[in-house]
C-alpha cells in the first residue's frame, strides 16, 4: 500500500484561502481519521485526495507518485459517500459491480467478487433490489460494499455513519474496526465525531479552521493536547477551562480564580516561565474531579454547587457552577447529588492542563 | 360525521356539462362526420341516424392498405404519405431535439464557464419569437440560400432549433436534481464525462427526458406555419394536406375528418407511451433524503 503524503498543499476557492498550505503524512497500512468541527476542511483534504477538488498549490504523493493531477479513477483510490451516493436506477449487485463493469471486467469474475463482498458485509439477500427498498443502514451497507468490490490501495470515508441512528452508528463502527484489522489497506476516514475518531484511528488528524491542530494516536490526543482547541475538542464529557491567575506564593505555584485555587505540580514553574503575563487557561478533564475528603486542606478543594445531575449508569455527569463558570463534573455514581447543594472537591495537580492565554497553547 | 356529499348548485353541473361539450363535442362531430358518406353529410335530414362507414378511412389510406378497396376509383396517395411524412419529421426532430438538449442542459448546469448564465437565458429567451416571425426569414434562407425548402432535412431543423430552448430549459430543471455525489461517486467508480453522462445522469432524468419528448413530438406534428411555408407536394405534412384540400372545387368533408381523426393517433400513442416513463422519485434511495 502506498504511502500517503501531503506536500504543503494548498486550496483556495477564488480568493479565499480554504486550506492554507499543510503538509500530512499518513503510513503504509494506517487507518487515519480527519476530525474536527464542519467548516474545519476536512472533507475538502478528503475530496482533494479523492481528486473531486483541485488543488490549488503543493503536491500529493502516494509514494514517489504525485497524483494532483490525476482524474480520480488513476488514482487506485475507492470512497465512500456520507449520504451513500448510490445509483438509484441500478439494482444493489448492479451498483456495486459499477466500477468493474466500466474496467471489462469478465463478468464470472465480477460476480464472484460481489458475491464474495455481499456475504463479508451481510447483503447477499439484498443483491437484487433495488436503493429505494433498503434502510440507511443495508444503504451504508452497499455503499461500503460498493468501494470494497473495487480492491483499490486506499479507501477513503466521508462521514460514513453521520446519517444512521445511534445504535446502529455504534454497530458499524465496530464492524468497520474489524475490516481495518483484516483488510491491508490504507483507510482516510473523515468525521466529526470524536468517538468514532478516537475508537478507529491509528492516526488521529484533528482540524479547526482549516489549520491541522495535532495529529498523533488517540492517546496522545487525549493526554498531550497541543492546545486548548484539541483539549477541548478530544474527550467526553468535554474539558472545563477556566480563567485563572498564576501566582507564585515562593514554594508553590497555584493557579488561582474566582472560588478556587489549585496547586500545580513543580515541572509546571519550568513550563510556565516565558509566559509574558500570569493571566492563563487552566484546564480540567470532567473525570479528574474527586469528592473531597472531610481532612482536605482548604486551599486544594474547589466547592462546586450542582446544577444539574445526569445520572448515566455507573458514571453521573454534573453540571455545577463556580462563580461564573460552568465546570463539569464526571463521578462513579456511588453518591447521592441533590440539585442545588454545593459540595467540595479535590482534582488532581498532574492532570491540570495550563494554556496560554494568548496563543492558546498547552505548556 | 359531517355531510360528505352535499349538495352542488345546479349551475355548477351546468357549467360543468358545458365545458365537456365544448371540449368533447367537436371530437364526435370529427367521428361520426368521419363515419359517414358525403351523401348523408350534407343531407339536412339524417343528423342523427346515419349508416356507419369506414370508407372514408379505406379512402385516406388506400395507399397503405394491402387490399385496393372496391368504392376507391383512384387511389390519391397524398394522405397515406402525409401521415408517413408527419412521423419521419415529428420522430426525427424530436430525437435530435432530445440527444442535443439533454447534453445542451448537461453543460449548462454541472460545467462552469464564461457567458453560462447569459447563455442559458438566452436560450429561454428565444423561445419568446413566434414562429409567424421567423417564417419569412426562414423561408428565404432555406429556400434561396440553402436550397433545403421541401426537404424533410429542411423542415427538420427548424424544429430542432424551435423546440431546443425549450427542452434544454426542462431538462436543466431535472438534471440539477440529480444529487452531484452520484457524478461523483461514478467519476470515483472510474466513470469519465461521457459514462457519467450516460450511464448515470440520462437513466436518472428519463421522466424529463419523456416529458421533454411528449412536448415536441406533439410540436412537431401539429406545426402548420412553416411546414406550410416550406414543404413540397412529396414531403407535406399531415395538416398542411388537410388545409389543402380544401379546394374551391371539392371539399370531401368525410376524408378531412378521417384524416384528423388518424392524426389524432400517434400523438396519444407516443404520449401514451412516453408518459409511462413518467414516475416520479427516480433518484429514491440515492442520497440520504
Amino acid at each position: 500500500m502506498p504511502r500517503i503524503r501531503f506536500d504543503s498543499v494548498e486550496k483556495r476557492f477564488g480568493q479565499t484561502m480554504v486550506l492554507p498550505p499543510f503538509d500530512l503524512d499518513f503510513d503504509d497500512g494506517e487507518f487515519t481519521v480527519l476530525v474536527g468541527p464542519s467548516g474545519c476542511g476536512k472533507s475538502t483534504t478528503l475530496r482533494m485526495l479523492a481528486g473531486l477538488e483541485e488543488v490549488t498549490s503543493g503536491e500529493i504523493w502516494f509514494d514517489d507518485r504525485p497524483i494532483s493531477r490525476l482524474e480520480p479513477k488513476d488514482r487506485d483510490i475507492a470512497m465512500v459517500f456520507q449520504d451513500y451516493a448510490l445509483y438509484p436506477h441500478m439494482n444493489i449487485a448492479k451498483n456495486m459491480s459499477f466500477a468493474l463493469r466500466l474496467q471489462k471486467v469478465p463478468k464470472a469474475e465480477i460476480d464472484a467478487k460481489v458475491a464474495k463482498v455481499a456475504e463479508m458485509l451481510g447483503i447477499e439477500q439484498l443483491l437484487g433490489r433495488k436503493p429505494g427498498e433498503l434502510s440507511g443502514g443495508q444503504r451504508q451497507r452497499v455503499a461500503m460494499g460498493r468501494a470494497l468490490v473495487r480492491d483499490a490501495s486506499t479507501f477513503l470515508f466521508d462521514e460514513p455513519l453521520s446519517n444512521l441512528d445511534a445504535k446502529l452508528r455504534g454497530k458499524m463502527r465496530t464492524e468497520l474496526a474489524e475490516m481495518r484489522n483484516t483488510l491491508d489497506k490504507n483507510m482516510v476516514y473523515v468525521t466529526h465525531d470524536q468517538v468514532e475518531a478516537m475508537t478507529l484511528g491509528d492516526r488521529i488528524v484533528v482540524m479547526a479552521n482549516g489549520l491541522v491542530q495535532q495529529q498523533g494516536s488517540a492517546e496522545d490526543l487525549f493526554k498531550t493536547p497541543a492546545n486548548k482547541f484539541v483539549a477541548g475538542f478530544i474527550g467526553s464529557p468535554t474539558m472545563n477551562f477556566l480563567d485563572a491567575t498564576l501566582v507564585d506564593d515562593g514554594g508553590t505555584l497555584t493557579a488561582q480564580g474566582p472560588g478556587f485555587s489549585f496547586a500545580l505540580p513543580p515541572s509546571m514553574r519550568e513550563r510556565t516561565a516565558g509566559l509574558s503575563g500570569p493571566e492563563v487557561i487552566a484546564g480540567i478533564r470532567p473525570a479528574s474531579f474527586a469528592l473531597a475528603p472531610d481532612d482536605a486542606p482548604a486551599g486544594s478543594r474547589i466547592d462546586l454547587s450542582i446544577k444539574v445531575s445526569e445520572y448515566l449508569g455507573t458514571q453521573t455527569i454534573l453540571v455545577t457552577t463556580c462563580g461564573d463558570h460552568e465546570i463539569l463534573v464526571e463521578l462513579d455514581s456511588g453518591a447521592r447529588f441533590q440539585r442545588g447543594t454545593t459540595m467540595g472537591f479535590v482534582v488532581d495537580p498532574e492532570t491540570i492542563m495550563i494554556f496560554d492565554k494568548k496563543t492558546e497553547l498547552r505548556l | 360525521m359531517s355531510q360528505t356529499h352535499e349538495r352542488q348548485n345546479p349551475a355548477f353541473y351546468a357549467l360543468v356539462f358545458a365545458l365537456v361539450m365544448m371540449a368533447i363535442g367537436p371530437i364526435y362531430l370529427m367521428l361520426t362526420t368521419s363515419l359517414r358518406l358525403n351523401v348523408d353529410i350534407m343531407s339536412d335530414a339524417s343528423a342523427l341516424f346515419f349508416m356507419p362507414t369506414l370508407r372514408n378511412y379505406e379512402t385516406v389510406l388506400c395507399d397503405v392498405l394491402w387490399y385496393t378497396p372496391e368504392h376507391v376509383g383512384y387511389c390519391d396517395p397524398t394522405f397515406g404519405r402525409a401521415l408517413g411524412n408527419s412521423l419521419i419529421v415529428a420522430l426525427i426532430s424530436t430525437g435530435i431535439t432530445l440527444i442535443v438538449g439533454c447534453m445542451a442542459a448537461y453543460a449548462l448546469v454541472r460545467f462552469r464557464f464564461m457567458g453560462r448564465g447569459t447563455l442559458s437565458m438566452t436560450t429561454l429567451m428565444m423561445r419568446m419569437v413566434p414562429p409567424a416571425v421567423l417564417l419569412v426569414p426562414v423561408f428565404g434562407i432555406w429556400t434561396f440560400q440553402y436550397h433545403m425548402d421541401g426537404t424533410y432535412a429542411g423542415i427538420i431543423l427548424v424544429y430542432v432549433a424551435m423546440n431546443l430552448p425549450f427542452v434544454i430549459w426542462i431538462l436543466q430543471s431535472f438534471i440539477v436534481q440529480v444529487p452531484i455525489q452520484l457524478e461523483e461517486a461514478a467519476r470515483i467508480d472510474g466513470a469519465n464525462a461521457f459514462q457519467v453522462f450516460f450511464l448515470v445522469v440520462l437513466p436518472i432524468i428519463k421522466p424529463g427526458l419523456a416529458a421533454a419528448s411528449i412536448f415536441t413530438f406533439r410540436i412537431a406534428w401539429n406545426e402548420f406555419l412553416i411546414a406550410n411555408a416550406l414543404l413540397d407536394r412529396s414531403t407535406r405534412t399531415v395538416p398542411v394536406t388537410i388545409v389543402n384540400s380544401l379546394t374551391e372545387y371539392d371539399i370531401d368533408w368525410g376524408v378531412i375528418m378521417a384524416t384528423g381523426m388518424l392524426l389524432a393517433i400517434p400523438p396519444i400513442i407516443f404520449t401514451f407511451v412516453a408518459s409511462k416513463q413518467i414516475i416520479t422519485g427516480m433518484t429514491a434511495g440515492a442520497v440520504k433524503g
